[in-house]
């Protein structure tokens, strides 16, 4: 019985999990697409690697842990799931700020629609 | 489970091809890099609930692989900028 | 269902690498060429992936992702970025 609560319990929320994912994808996408400029798509960049793959991951782990038909090897795929979640929370962040520093280094990408640039503002009253 | 988690993988087809339409119209490199890098990342989400979906547990290795590759696509990328920056 | 599922998927990663191909073997700038093959080294991966075969993905993706953007970006660093 109380097994049986368990998984019920893993599977639904692996299940809500997933579908945040799934919307969180979508925005993202959308958002990458319609932004005017380089460092203003980092930030739907942002939402689709934290809401869009760190969030499934760990609803297909749950979903996993829940689901008694894959036998002992659903605590491989949830550990597995989990490890690619917390790795992509990790890697993904520092290699969107690795190429933003380096495109604002060495002015890659144009700064067009500025609407607020504090590194820019710093340097002017550096230089000064 | 499985109806609605079949009923929700064509909402990730749509957001891969959105990510590539994107990779295929950046104007600078930096803007490719960074639609690879979400491609990347939503793709390794994506097969772990693939390998949930068809039941083969063998299968959910390849997401941790690909997540860690494409992170070193993105670092190659920002270091050949930066060392274009100084003039190497 | 998990038929469709998975032939609608390869039909998808199928026609997106051929674009990528195409396009990475017209550009004529080199590191943009070297992003569009990763992108289709990535379908391909999917692809392998959907046909139940994860060997080859675990060979392919260092060699597709990793290895080879990596030698191709070294060599265009001690060249011309732009192919005449």
């Amino acid at each position: 019985m109380i097994e049986m609560i368990w998984e019920t319990v893993c599977s639904v929320a692996g299940l809500i999990l997933v579908a945040i994912g799934a919307f969180c994808d979508i925005a993202a996408a959308i958002g990458i697409n319609r932004f005017p400029n380089f460092f203003v798509r980092l930030h739907a960049a942002t939402v689709g690697a934290i809401g869009g793959a760190v969030v499934p991951a760990f609803g297909a782990g749950l979903i996993a842990l829940g689901s008694p038909e894959l036998g002992n090897y659903r605590f491989f795929v949830a550990g597995v799931s989990f490890t690619t979640g917390l790795m992509i929370m990790i890697l993904g962040q520092a290699g969107a700020h690795a190429l933003a520093r380096a495109t604002l280094k060495a002015k890659a990408a144009p700064l067009e629609p500025c609407v607020h640039n504090a590194l820019r503002r710093r340097e002017e009253v550096r230089g000064e | 489970m499985s109806l609605v988690l079949s009923c929700l993988i064509p909402l990730y087809i749509v957001a891969i091809v959105l990510y590539a339409v994107r990779v295929l119209k950046g104007p600078t490199v930096s803007d490719r890099v960074l639609a690879v890098d979400a491609l990347g990342f939503d793709l390794a989400a994506f097969l772990t609930i693939l390998s949930v979906l068809f039941r083969a547990p063998i299968m959910v290795t390849t997401a941790l692989v690909l997540a860690l590759w494409i992170y070193a696509l993105d670092i190659y990328v920002a270091k050949y900028l930066e060392s274009k920056e100084m003039g190497d | 269902m998990i038929d469709l599922i998975a032939a609608l998927l390869m039909a998808v990663a199928a026609v997106t690498s051929i674009v990528f191909t195409y396009l990475a073997v017209v550009e004529k700038n080199l590191i943009q060429a070297v992003v569009f093959s990763a992108v289709q080294s990535t379908m391909y991966a999917l692809i392998y992936f959907l046909l139940m075969a994860p060997d080859i993905v675990l060979v392919y993706l260092p060699v597709g992702v990793g290895i080879y953007p990596a030698i191709i970006l070294l060599l265009i660093k001690k060249t011309d970025k732009v192919d005449e």
